[in-house]
């Protein structure tokens, strides 16, 4: 009897549905609890606008001009803002063992946060760009290149939160400031300030490494800006760069059991 | 009767072993737990009771040994076995920031639990669990007895099998402990496999049909409750209040008692340890009659759980030091 009651549990297989319905519930859950947590507010909305405009301020450019940068700022901050608090915490706190009581494989685990971080930078990231179009006119030379820009930069760079939020720390403040010293310098040879095409050959060297330098190029190509990586190159480096923290992400995480 | 294999038992634990770097934290347990028994893991703070149930549930990998769940591995089956196993921490760790309702439908949904069914168990529980009335707070504004029970129910949306509980009622009330007991007795009587740990003899006696003591991340013995005290027979007593207090003379007297190797005040009372409590109350009686003293009230009380811990334990620790 006890036999039958382990076989029937064990053919019965999840399917990758289900699989989605609890990324999605976790996913869910996130944004309930940590959207209007000011935490989250102050690092991943009133932080990028600040210091946009604090680089900007009493440079004599077009206001145009600084869109697709002001766009990533605020899509790079905002998606990488909530995971990095939302695990730390519940693991101080521990109500993520909750999640992991439960028959939740780590990559599903994963996803759920990976997407409750997403959500948040999407709707963060069309704020700028609505303010852009309506208030300064911005163009929208290609609609595709900005969907892409927005949601592949997205999808990528929230994994990045999820992984930082996998360092050993267990308190939201010692991983948000190792995010911040992610995060700052990142700013710098991404193009979000200074065009790719018009740093020094070091810059441009390490901006290929840096997964915001790509949203940057399909921003700026979506705004009717001479971009430097071109759609294809960047799609593709925001698809293996999202791929690649998102796995090393999980492999992390399966070190938390020993 | 106890299965005694993996197959055989709906929680099986074989020289299983956990080392946190150089600390041996469980040392080579075995156990075998049948369907719808209610085991208990009595043994102090820092014994591995937690670290045994960390790893049934996959949050701790083992160094050696063998643990499964209705057959099922608890690393190469993870997934499986935590869907028919529910789990209460030691830390009811609700989400407090979501009412009580949203953290058993949200529970509903981490089992693949459609909108509708996970709604429905959720209404069901909280009367299960006589949450009903709190059920649009937030857990975070529950009392700690309520967060319990909310815990335990989260731990019940999936209809598990077994349910492994780690200290249930430390830090509640009277009350919360007695009603958070009662749930269990009711869950064990409908089936319900229950592994709990506890530092509280007590709790262990009312609670459970067998019992594993466990020092130092070993286990050094499990049997019923009954069997236990049996097995500690030089820990019986008489237990007797007399009349006025005894002089320090009287007093050595009582010491003096055949077959009474010590003598313990309790409140009013003066507990007599002896191996034969025959022997000694008629010695008692002896010893009473040549003075002035008088019997208030007598009684033989078997040994408590508490005296086996510690005749138990203490015999442990004297093979440990190699006295």
């Amino acid at each position: 009897m006890l036999e039958a009651a382990a076989s029937e549990v064990l053919l019965k297989k999840p399917g990758l549905v289900v699989g989605a319905r609890k990324s999605w519930a976790i996913a869910v859950k996130d944004m309930k609890i940590y959207y209007f947590k000011p935490a989250i507010l102050i690092f991943g909305a009133l932080f990028p606008v600040t210091i946009f405009f604090a680089f900007m301020m009493g440079r004599n450019v077009e206001a145009v001009t600084l869109f697709p940068g002001l766009i990533a700022l605020t899509l790079f901050f905002s998606t990488t803002t909530v995971a990095p608090f939302s695990i730390p915490w519940e693991r101080m706190t521990r109500t993520f063992e909750r999640l992991l009581f439960a028959p939740v494989s780590l990559t599903e685990l994963a996803l759920g946060k990976t997407i409750s971080s997403l959500v948040f930078g999407l709707v963060m990231s069309i704020v700028p760009l609505l303010i852009g179009v309506i208030f300064f006119g911005s163009d929208v030379a290609y609609v595709w290149a900005l969907v892409l820009g927005i949601v592949l930069g997205n999808a990528c760079i929230s994994n990045l939160g999820t992984l930082v939020s996998t360092v050993g720390s267990e308190t939201p403040q010692n991983v948000m400031l190792l995010l911040n010293l992610i995060r700052l310098p990142m700013m710098f040879i991404s193009g979000i300030f200074i065009p790719i095409n018009e740093l020094p050959t070091w810059g441009r060297v390490i901006s290929w490494f840096s997964p915001v330098s790509y949203v940057v190029d399909l921003l700026r190509r979506g705004l009717g800006f001479k971009d430097y990586f071109g759609p294809v190159t960047s799609s593709l480096m925001l698809v293996a760069f999202g791929l690649a923290m998102f796995a090393v992400s999980v492999w992390r995480m399966k070190g938390w059991n020993k | 009767m106890t299965g005694d294999t993996a197959g055989e038992a709906a929680i099986y634990a074989r020289g299983l072993t956990k080392y946190f770097d150089s600390l041996l934290a469980v040392d080579h347990i075995s156990f075998s737990i049948e369907q719808g028994e209610l085991f208990g893991f009595l043994g102090p703070n820092g014994a591995g009771k937690t670290t045994t149930i960390r790893i049934f549930m996959n949050l701790t990998r083992s160094s050696e040994g063998t643990a499964t769940v209705y057959g099922m591995d608890t690393v190469r089956d993870t997934l499986a076995l935590k869907s028919v196993v529910g789990i209460v921490p030691e830390v009811s760790n609700v989400f407090p920031e979501i009412t009580a309702r949203s953290n058993l439908t949200f529970t509903g949904a981490l089992y693949g639990m459609g909108r509708r069914e996970s709604a429905s168990r959720a209404v069901e529980l909280l009367g299960m669990f006589g949450l009903e009335e709190h059920g649009g707070k937030k857990a975070g504004q529950l009392s700690l007895g309520l967060k319990r029970r909310l815990a335990i129910a989260m731990s019940m949306v999936h209809r598990p099998k077994v349910l492994f509980l780690d200290e249930p009622t430390s830090g509640l009330d009277v009350t919360a402990s007695r009603s958070i007991r009662e749930i269990v007795k009711r869950l064990n009587s409908e089936g319900v496999t229950f592994f709990l740990t506890t530092h509280n003899m007590e709790e262990a006696n009312q609670l459970c049909d067998r019992i594993a003591v466990i020092n130092r991340g070993k286990i050094i013995a499990v049997d019923t409750p009954g069997k236990l005290r049996r097995a500690a027979s030089e820990a019986q007593s008489v237990e007797v209040t007399l009349n006025r207090r005894p002089t320090a003379v009287e007093e050595a007297g009582l010491a003096g008692i055949d077959g009474v190797t010590g003598v313990a005040e309790a409140g009013e009372s003066y507990r007599l340890l002896t191996a034969d409590p025959e022997r000694t109350l008629r010695s008692l009686f002896r010893f009473l009659e040549a003075g002035d003293l008088a019997v208030s009230a007598v009684s033989t009380p078997g040994p408590t759980l508490e005296d086996v811990f510690v005749k138990l334990t203490s015999e442990e620790q004297d093979v440990g030091s190699g006295s």
